[in-house]
């Protein structure tokens, strides 16, 4: 009998061991995975968005008490690049401080005149059209850019700024 | 897992990607030749409808994805002019439900000088310039999108002759649908 328990102890104490190891191999296998999906993010981003060309836009809202944007578009030499539609809901993040990653380019190092159109409503809840067209240089480094939308408290009014980060 | 193996894994995975993308756009650039902007799509009870997002012509645009949780009468009115009055019947049905929990969104889609009916509910314009835009085939028609944005009902047809029945699958619908919610 005290052989039999001190077998089935040894038994189980392998089965044990065998379980750890195979659960240790899980692990290992599952972080190889992490780690090829994120080389593969990487890479990803690297072909179809290289540092060399990529230009990325976002939008912010300053205070927004004269201006609450219902859309914006962005076109860069004259091709309509990116356009977005705003509901409420996004408008009340952006009042409260969000940074809404507007896209991201591929533009070739150079010169580029990039306009942004941005329609919304006023304080007085008429239609109102903010614009700005400004030249950006490429470099061979990544343009980051954000769009301002700031309140002109001396007109009631509002002006769409470009800003590079 | 190896440099090597990992390397080699990356260029396989990476150049397929590559054709995917090239087959992608090629497909892409056809069908903006062939002056394909936005293909009306058709749905059944059962199916997800598409998120989406279109302005309106009256206030904040709306998008689909935000009105998860809620029940939702979707009126595809398709083109008309000023025809406020045949929808003020279906806007009074959507507001004596709206403590209930219903949202009722008409979707206009212009046709020339056409004006946009004028209704307190949202009165969304589609519009395919907007990429984030959707467009049903049948119109008019009446979709009841449940609060998983699931499409349960569907009525099609004239909107004055469809009135009672919607009335009624619409009174049916959310008296199941909270009766599910209580239970939960």
């Amino acid at each position: 009998m005290k052989h039999l328990l001190i077998c089935a102890l040894l038994v189980s104490g392998t089965v044990f061991a065998e379980d750890a190891a195979i659960r240790e191999d899980v692990r290992t296998v599952k972080e190889s995975v992490l780690e090829l999906n994120r080389d593969l993010y990487e890479l990803e981003r690297e072909l179809l968005s290289p540092a060399t060309t990529r230009a990325a836009f976002h939008v912010t809202l300053n205070h927004g008490e004269f201006f609450e944007p219902l859309s914006i578009e962005l076109s860069v030499d004259g091709d309509m690049e990116l356009q977005h539609l705003y509901t409420e809901r996004q408008v009340k993040a952006l009042r409260m401080g969000a940074v809404q990653p507007l896209g991201d380019l591929n533009l070739a190092p150079g010169k580029h005149d990039v306009t942004v159109v941005v329609r919304g409503i006023n304080h007085l809840g008429q239609g109102r059209e903010l614009s700005i067209t400004e030249t950006v240089t490429k470099t061979g480094k990544p343009l980051i850019t954000e769009l301002v939308i700031i309140d002109r408290e001396e007109l009631q009014s509002a002006r769409v700024q470009l800003k590079y980060w | 897992m190896g440099y090597l193996t990992r390397f080699v894994v990356l260029i396989l995975l990476s150049s397929v990607g590559y054709a995917d993308t090239a087959s992608l756009s090629e497909s892409q650039d056809a069908s903006d030749q062939a002056g394909i902007k936005k293909e009306a799509q058709t749905l059944k009870p059962g199916d997800m409808v598409p998120d989406f997002t279109m302005a309106a012509t009256n206030g904040f645009g709306q998008r689909l994805q935000e009105a998860r949780g809620s029940f939702l009468m979707l009126i595809w009115l398709g083109n008309c002019d000023e025809c406020s009055e045949r929808l003020v019947r279906y806007q009074l049905l959507a507001e004596s439900l709206s403590m209930d929990g219903l949202k009722g969104w008409f979707v206009w889609t212009p046709k020339g000088d056409d004006e946009p009916p004028k209704m307190r509910l949202p009165v969304l314009k589609f519009d395919s310039y907007w990429p984030q835009s959707w467009v049903f085939e049948d119109q008019p028609a009446i979709m009841l999108i449940n609060a998983d944005g699931r499409l349960d009902h569907l009525i099609t047809g004239d909107l004055n002759d469809n009135y009672r029945e919607t009335e009624q699958v619409l009174m049916r619908w959310m008296a199941r649908g909270l009766d599910g919610q209580m239970t939960e």
